[in-house]
């Protein structure tokens, strides 16, 4: 090879080699791993439903090429190919999708699958939500590590402004007893340590079973009754109401049944610690405020 | 051999259930004051007391009550039907069948009422594989129909797992509670009753006859007893109980096959004492078991089934203990 061609390889490749170096993306996750890539992820696999919305909402939907089962939102997402549920993922499936980043759920995947893919010499973020500042954090670490990060930062500011805002409009009003619940037979609700009964806090509500120990926690028709709520929400799926909620009018012993103050809302919204937790937390004081309006 | 007078036993269980119902009626999440339940019993007005204590805690502990009574019937039914100790309610696949049926039902979004009547249909189609395949040519051998039984629930029980594995996580919490057995808190309605107290009436009428098939059947056909017709009754009549019994409240565990164990120790063979012994027995266990599902640690509330065993495992052992001491001086 002659002098001028070897100076000119050695420059491209030098050269290379620092474009990728400027495309480092560096961020710790969760879990406090680093987790680094050489170039923005292209090829993303999401372990978790909640985890599937944030990456669309920051704009990074085109890049997902697999999702968990329940990955239902946006719409788009319900096309991106399937690789198992988030308790039982098929290992082979994301193998063969080539992903060049998979964000799991720390808590909700199996630590062990996780580990295998990482074995496997997949590049894993472990992602794990608890508080609505956790949302607006993943959404700025998954738009870095996506190369969306000025999309990710405005979402994230927007996120937080709006769950700030129906804070400082509700959380002042008149305090009521409400009971949130998830499930009717047996009757499931969630303790005070579940970010929904922070939401209820938020609205200027108070969970009648922040005191109890489980996160949620199976609970007797007598309890509420002596716990008198003054509004029940009830979260549940979209389509009709479940005949499990109307078992509450006969019992016109409850403030919330004597003045009708039932409301159910969408669980897809207030369960899953993505970016539509806004409008599940907008729900939530929207129906906690009409309880402030006495009878209906 | 035991020597507790029979009926003496009796009036005490009579007494104990009685006793049972105030118990249950008088405990739960909320404090409630009898007087005013009296008062609105006397005056017609209805208060919240009265109203927790009639629509709630009266509903579930009839429904256990019944459920109760109903598993320690068809315990002591196939116990006498397989002549095996080891026998319950459910070994011959009639809760199996329900539990699949009624799960798909779950898993299919049906309402609570739907959900029953499969639980219903499948314990029927179980009761009925197990019955036409059991028959072959004819006989009607014990270990045929153990081992039909027996097989039949090993394969729905790889259904009820197949189930959980693939329905949503949000389907689960139902689908458990149902699998551990649970009353809600609907009331055992006018059937159930019924039939328990018809199946213990005609079952107390032959109770000769199963004290004969007890001790072996040539014996008793050379007695005069038409043993056949007399087993196939009983299968039927213990998978129609235990029908009854699961589709009210799931599959709620060990009633069943210690209840008819633990009379018998008491109070000794005969049938025409075990089995309303049984029933009895039964009832108060499994009231005690839903007080305490509600109440131990209240305002939270677990599963019966749980109970039943963490009360009946202890008092079995005990009571086999000082039986085994009663027979070797």
């Amino acid at each position: 090879m002659n002098p001028f061609l070897r100076l000119i390889c050695g420059l491209a490749a030098l050269l290379s080699l620092s474009f990728q170096a400027l495309a480092t993306v560096s961020v710790v996750d969760d879990t406090g791993q680093n987790v680094t890539l050489t170039a923005p992820a292209t090829r993303i696999i999401s372990l978790a439903p909640n985890i599937t919305e944030i990456l669309f909402h920051i704009g990074a939907g085109a890049q997902v090429v697999g999702v968990v089962s329940y990955s239902d939102f946006p719409p788009e997402a319900i096309k991106v190919a399937g690789v198992g549920t988030y308790d039982q993922l098929d290992i082979e499936a994301i193998l063969k999708l080539q992903p060049d980043l998979v964000v799991g759920w720390n808590s909700g995947n199996s630590a062990e699958d996780l580990k295998t893919l990482e074995e496997l010499g997949l590049t894993v973020y472990r992602n794990e939500s608890k508080t609505l500042e956790d949302v607006a954090s993943s959404m700025q670490q998954f738009a870095a590590l996506t190369g969306h990060s000025t999309m990710g930062n405005t979402k994230s500011a927007a996120f937080l402004e709006g769950t700030l805002s129906l804070q400082k409009r509700y959380q002042d009003r008149k305090n009521l007893r409400v009971f949130y619940q998830i499930w009717g037979d047996p009757i499931y609700t969630v303790n005070g340590h579940h970010l929904i009964s922070h939401l209820i806090n938020q609205c200027g509500g108070t969970n009648i079973f922040s005191g109890l120990e489980t996160l949620a926690p199976v609970v007797t028709t007598e309890s509420v009754i002596e716990r008198n709520p003054e509004v029940i929400v009830a979260g549940v799926y979209p389509g009709p109401v479940p005949e499990w909620f109307g078992e509450w009018n006969k019992w016109s012993g409850i403030e919330a049944v004597k003045s009708d103050h039932l409301y159910t809302i969408d669980t897809n919204h207030i369960s899953r610690m993505g970016p539509r937790i806004l409008l599940g937390m907008q729900a939530m004081c929207e129906v906690i405020d009409k309880g402030r309006e006495g009878r209906h | 051999m035991p020597t507790t007078h029979p009926r003496r036993t009796l009036l005490l269980l009579l007494g104990g259930a009685i006793l049972t119902f105030v118990v249950a009626l008088s405990f739960g999440s909320a404090s409630i004051s009898w007087l005013k339940v009296i008062e609105s019993l006397r005056t017609g007005a209805t208060s919240l007391d009265y109203t927790v204590v009639m629509e709630l805690r009266l509903p579930r502990a009839a429904s256990a009550f019944v459920v109760g009574g109903m598993l320690a019937l068809a315990g002591v039914l196939m116990q006498v039907l397989l002549r095996n100790p080891l026998a319950d309610p459910y070994i011959l696949g009639t809760s199996g069948g329900a539990a699949v049926a009624a799960l798909t039902a779950m898993l299919l979004g049906w309402h609570s009422g739907l959900v029953s009547t499969a639980a219903t249909v499948g314990a029927m189609f179980s009761m009925a594989l197990v019955f036409f395949l059991a028959r072959g040519r004819g006989d009607w051998a014990v270990t045929r129909l153990l081992l039909t039984g027996v097989v039949l629930a090993a394969g729905w029980g790889a259904g009820i797992s197949f189930i959980l594995a693939v329905s949503p996580s949000s389907h689960l919490y139902g689908m458990l509670f149902w699998l551990m057995g649970d009353f809600n808190d609907a009331g055992p309605g006018l059937f159930r009753p019924l039939l328990l107290i018809a199946s213990l009436t005609g079952t107390m009428v032959i109770a000769r006859n199963l004290n004969l098939i007890t001790l072996g059947e040539d014996r008793a056909e050379a007695l005069g007893v038409h043993t056949r017709a007399v087993r196939i009754g009983i299968y039927l009549l213990a998978s129609i109980l235990t029908a009854a019994a699961v589709t009210l409240a799931g599959t709620i565990g060990f009633v069943g096959l210690v209840v008819p164990h633990m009379v018998r120790m008491v109070i000794g063979p005969n049938h025409s004492s075990v089995l309303p012994a049984s029933v009895l027995f039964g009832g108060i266990l499994l009231v005690l078991a839903e007080t305490l599902a509600r109440t131990l640690i209240a305002p939270r509330m677990l599963p019966v089934g749980v109970i039943t065993a963490f009360v009946g495992v202890p008092l079995f052992l005990y009571l086999l203990r000082s039986g085994l001491k009663r027979q070797d001086p």
